[in-house]
């Protein structure tokens, strides 16, 4: 007598919508509402970039313009990445006691019934830590999660098909060789259903087998229902706010405000650095040894969604210095409930030190 | 045998009310198990049902079966830790509405062969005990129990 889980099977929608659903669902959670498990996809392609990212570091942005590819934020972590009719995204908004409080754990279990739908397909899929599925070295979707209000998300796909060469095409890259080696590279090391058995599955087949996969593994009842028209209402205003540049190119701070005198004891730098969890870009202002302001972003995940301003505020005034920076990063992590699977304090210390001896940026 | 808003609670059966299935003790020291009639009311028209494995071990609470409706998707769980060693798949095959008919008879879906059953039984009710505490959760939420007959 397990309540049962809400199955929102919502087919295509627009680009926007199919971001914003969730979203406005996990918003609109009450104490009564039950946990839900949206499947959705888009009518036509967009670019959804990370939480934590750099708009114009991720994304060719004049390129998705000229060819009407909408692009749209997300609150939840992870990279950027191209979408379209070949994904339906499988969506999960629970309360938070109905999930493992740990993230590895959490994305354990999200996964495991992605992973089961694949293998009744007869495709050899299997979890890799800590929030991967792959097939045979190749991975097949990644999943990211988010706390929004009260709700706890967690998101990732069915993967039936991909387009590799609009993935590629998308992304900002320094050199169109970069491009080559980022298309080759997606060629080799990820996979679809389409590509797994030589044609695309039908899509009512395999959700309906991936509700059977979520019953199994949660153990819990599900029913197919609809959204209220009170999660409907915060969908639209969320959708406003996904909709507006302030919200699309937030994170570009430190570089667009142009304020920023630069003389000789101050400049501006940045690095990159890649932790396990995923990549940092650390932008800072530099004043005579100290860091005068700091912008990090990135493909890695960090909950709650907030705790990577209070990195950066708590990192303000520290002198650029491994031991400073470390005692920094170490104070705000037991003070702080933070979550960053693959991303640790020494991870933060390497990204920012890496920007000592960085040239001024120009 | 008790009826109540229509819903039938054999008194010679045993229950898993929070799991909202039958067991019968089978004289070979096996467990038939199937869904009650408040369950098939509530699941509605099966219109699928995937069975695990024969000879797979399954712990107390894991699913034998996932029982699947239009509208519905449930887990059929394990009452007690066993094994199974039959399936009712070939009536279901012939008949996938054979549980909205006859949950207690030809309904039945595993036969399962319980592997620590001392431990894990006592949580079953049988007779008086479970009409009464079927009788409360029918009005409680409101069930009236309903068999497709055609």
């Amino acid at each position: 007598m397990t309540a049962p889980i809400r199955i929102l099977d919502l087919g295509l929608v627009s680009p926007l919508r199919s971001q914003a659903i969730y979203h406005g669902v996990a918003y609109a959670q009450k104490p009564e509402t039950p946990d839900t498990i949206i499947l959705v996809g888009p009518t036509d392609p967009y670019v959804c970039i990370g939480y934590h990212q750099e708009l114009e570091r991720e994304v060719d942005v004049d390129y998705c313009r000229e060819h009407g590819l909408p692009i749209f934020r997300r609150e939840v972590g992870g990279g950027a990445v191209y979408l379209d009719r070949g994904q339906v995204f499988t969506q999960w908004i629970f309360h938070r006691p109905n999930l493992p409080a740990s993230l590895e754990e959490r994305f354990a279990l999200y996964i495991k019934p992605l992973v089961d739908t694949y293998q009744t397909l007869g495709i050899p899929a299997n979890y890799r830590p800590i929030n991967d599925i792959h097939v045979q070295g190749k991975k097949i979707g990644g999943t990211g999660a988010a706390q929004m209000g009260e709700a706890e998300v967690v998101v990732g796909s069915l993967m039936f098909d991909f387009n590799f060469d609009l993935m590629a095409r998308v992304l900002k890259v320094s050199s169109e060789k970069m491009r080559d080696k980022i298309h080759q590279s997606l060629n080799e090391y990820m996979t679809t259903m389409t590509r797994q058995l030589g044609r695309t599955p039908d899509y009512e087949t395999v959700k309906r087998e991936y509700v059977r996969q979520v019953v199994d593994a949660l153990g819990r009842p599900a029913e197919y229902s609809d959204p209220t028209p009170e999660e409907l209402a915060v969908t639209e205003e969320l959708e406003k706010r996904f909709a507006s540049d302030e919200w699309l190119y937030q994170k570009g701070g430190l570089r667009q405000t142009g304020a920023v005198k630069i003389h000789a004891d101050v400049y501006l730098a940045e690095a990159a650095y890649k932790a396990p969890g995923g990549l940092i870009r650390a932008t800072a202002r530099l004043r005579e040894g100290r860091i005068d302001d700091l912008t990090l972003s990135g493909d890695f995940t960090m909950l709650p969604s907030v705790a990577v301003g209070a990195l950066e505020q708590s990192l303000r005034g520290a002198a650029l210095d491994a031991a400073a920076v470390r005692a920094k990063v170490a104070e705000f992590y037991r003070n702080l409930p933070v979550q960053s699977p693959g991303v640790g304090v020494e991870d933060w210390v390497s990204a920012v030190m890496a920007i000592k001896g960085q040239s001024p940026l120009q | 045998m008790a009826i109540y808003y229509g819903c039938d609670i054999p008194e010679d059966l045993w229950f898993d009310f929070e799991r909202d299935l039958w067991v019968r003790f089978e004289a070979d020291g096996t467990a038939t198990l199937g869904m009650t009639d408040t369950a098939q009311t509530r699941g509605g028209k099966l219109v699928n049902l995937q069975f695990k494995k024969i000879g797979k071990p399954l712990k107390q609470g894991q699913s034998a079966a996932i029982i699947e409706s239009a509208k519905w998707v449930g887990p059929f769980p394990m009452p007690f830790t066993g094994e199974i060693v039959e399936v009712n798949e070939a009536a279901f095959r012939g008949d996938i509405l054979i549980a909205n008919r006859d949950p207690y008879g030809a309904g039945w879906l595993v036969r399962v062969r319980p592997t620590n059953l001392d431990a894990e039984r006592g949580h079953l009710l049988t007779g008086a005990e479970a009409v009464e505490k079927y009788k409360q959760r029918i009005v409680e939420l409101g069930i009236k129990c309903f068999r497709c007959v055609d």
